[in-house]
């Protein structure tokens, strides 16, 4: 009974990520419940939902702890590092089909000239993606995907939403994982591969996920800000001023706190670029 | 006789002020790409000797360093935003002095070990309000090197470290988000004993 239990949440993860309407209905059902539910602690624009997406970060915890956790441990006790990284690698090489895709549709062209001989060399001499020769050549991985596209169209980010079974994503990472999917082959491999494909993420993810607790006061919190600035500098190349001019921006906020805090407004009115840059990376209170 | 005594006083004033500068201000007069150099090449001296100094011995070794080339005492107050003017006076002295403990603590459990790892200066950039942001990597073998970006703000005479930015992640951003969350839902104290269990199990791993 627990593996048909395993196998059940497994394949709701995979109808949820398959189909983006599944996806759609879940966030107008997720928009729902806040506006009804107490919005006390929601203080922040970027996390209007943040009562609801903790609710869905516990949930995916537990989720973790009592099912993908223990059957990762297991993939990795029967699993040796090579089969891991190779299956890693297999599905990383099927990826970049969608990166080309964005690299075009972003009209990064050179970049797509070189993902293009990274997924030949690769799917070639790499035995169909099993070991990334590319890497090694000088052709490192881009990460590119439609969400990205999306920010280089100018769609704003939207709030920060964690999807249940998906974990961490914002409105506009939805229609974005949605077109990563189609464009990705191996959503079209089958169950038991893709079973496998998440089974491999998750066992990869460990140390990530054991630096979390190890780091954050705050793991939820953690989670988001780092979840959100990685996008925001994936989506601008990492050419993304935000970071850089933090300091400063925090600084001016800090001295003008007093004079502006009673009108609940804390940007310098007459620095709209770095309004947008905070928005970004950094959660204002209101 | 009284001449001479004021010339000694005035001598033995100087040197002192000379003394207690050196002292108090290690880093005085070095650029924003010195500063860091400087304390990226104390921070991979310490790793080389990190198994044999122990949590201890590392956190002894790196708290200088670390003090002199960040202004600790501003980022403590940075990352709590506005939540800062709310805080007591005794309040905002012990999230300073915690604050500062966290930060030494953290280097010392983060950066343990040795494994030929070595610092990179990329670039240097001065940005719009006066600060300066030193561009630079971490070269890890066998591993994509890490982008590491400090930004610093002069202080006096010196330049100190104020928010770092590893691969595009903002410590100072990612510690704010959290520091003013925990005030506004649960309070002072218990972020005050969050710190301290941090700092805690820092100390154990």
């Amino acid at each position: 009974m627990p593996i048909k239990n395993t196998i059940n949440v497994s394949s709701s993860t995979y109808i949820s990520i398959k189909s983006p309407s599944l996806i759609f209905v879940m966030a107008v059902v997720l928009a729902g419940c806040t506006t009804t539910g107490s919005i006390e602690h929601a203080t922040n624009k970027v996390d209007p939902y943040e009562n609801v997406n903790r609710a869905m970060y516990v949930f995916n915890n537990k989720l973790d702890d009592y099912i993908s956790a223990p059957v990762s441990k297991v993939y990795n006790k029967i699993t040796p590092q090579f089969a891991r990284t190779g299956v890693f690698n297999f599905f990383n090489n099927l990826k970049n089909i969608n990166v080309i895709v964005n690299d075009a549709l972003q009209a990064k062209f050179m970049q797509g000239a070189r993902d293009s001989g990274r997924f030949l060399i690769n799917t070639t001499i790499g035995l169909g993606g099993l070991i990334d020769v590319a890497t090694d050549t000088g052709l490192d991985l881009n990460v590119e995907d439609f969400d990205q596209t999306l920010a280089v169209w100018g769609v704003p980010t939207g709030s920060y939403l964690v999807l249940p079974f998906i974990g961490p994503s914002t409105m506009r990472g939805i229609p974005g994982s949605a077109f990563d999917v189609a464009a990705n082959p191996s959503s079209y491999l089958g169950m038991p591969i893709q079973l496998v494909s998440l089974l491999n993420t998750r066992a990869t993810a460990e140390g990530a996920l054991k630096f979390i607790d190890e780091a954050s006061l705050d793991p939820y919190v953690f989670t988001r800000e780092s979840f959100l600035q990685w996008r925001n500098n994936l989506a601008t190349d990492g050419k993304s001023e935000s970071s850089m001019d933090f300091g400063d921006d925090l600084d001016e906020l800090n001295s003008g706190a007093k004079e502006v805090g009673a009108k609940g407004q804390s940007v310098p009115q007459d620095d709209l670029k770095a309004k947008h840059k905070l928005e970004l990376s950094s959660p204002l209170q209101k | 006789m009284i001449l001479k005594k004021i010339s000694l006083v005035i001598v033995f004033m100087m040197s002192m002020l000379t003394t207690s500068a050196i002292f108090a201000q290690d880093d005085i007069g070095l650029t924003a790409k010195q500063v860091v150099e400087k304390f990226q090449s104390e921070l991979i001296a310490v790793m080389k000797d990190g198994k044999k100094l122990g949590y201890a011995g590392r956190y002894e070794k790196l708290s200088d360093p670390i003090s002199n080339s960040h202004d600790l005492a501003k980022i403590a107050r940075i990352v709590v935003g506005k939540e800062w003017e709310k805080l007591s006076e005794d309040q905002q002295q012990k999230l300073t002095d915690i604050f500062i403990r966290l930060s030494i603590s953290s280097y010392a459990h983060n950066f343990n070990d040795y494994s030929g790892e070595s610092f990179g200066f990329d670039s240097e950039e001065e940005t719009t309000r006066g600060g300066v942001v030193v561009h630079s990597h971490l070269v890890i073998p066998n591993d994509k090197p890490v982008k590491f970006d400090y930004m610093l703000k002069e202080k006096g005479n010196s330049w100190r470290i104020i928010n770092i930015i590893a691969n595009g992640v903002s410590d100072l951003a990612l510690k704010r988000s959290e520091y003013t969350t925990i005030l506004q839902r649960e309070g002072f104290d218990v972020l005050m004993t969050k710190i301290n269990e941090k700092i805690d199990s820092y100390s154990k791993l």
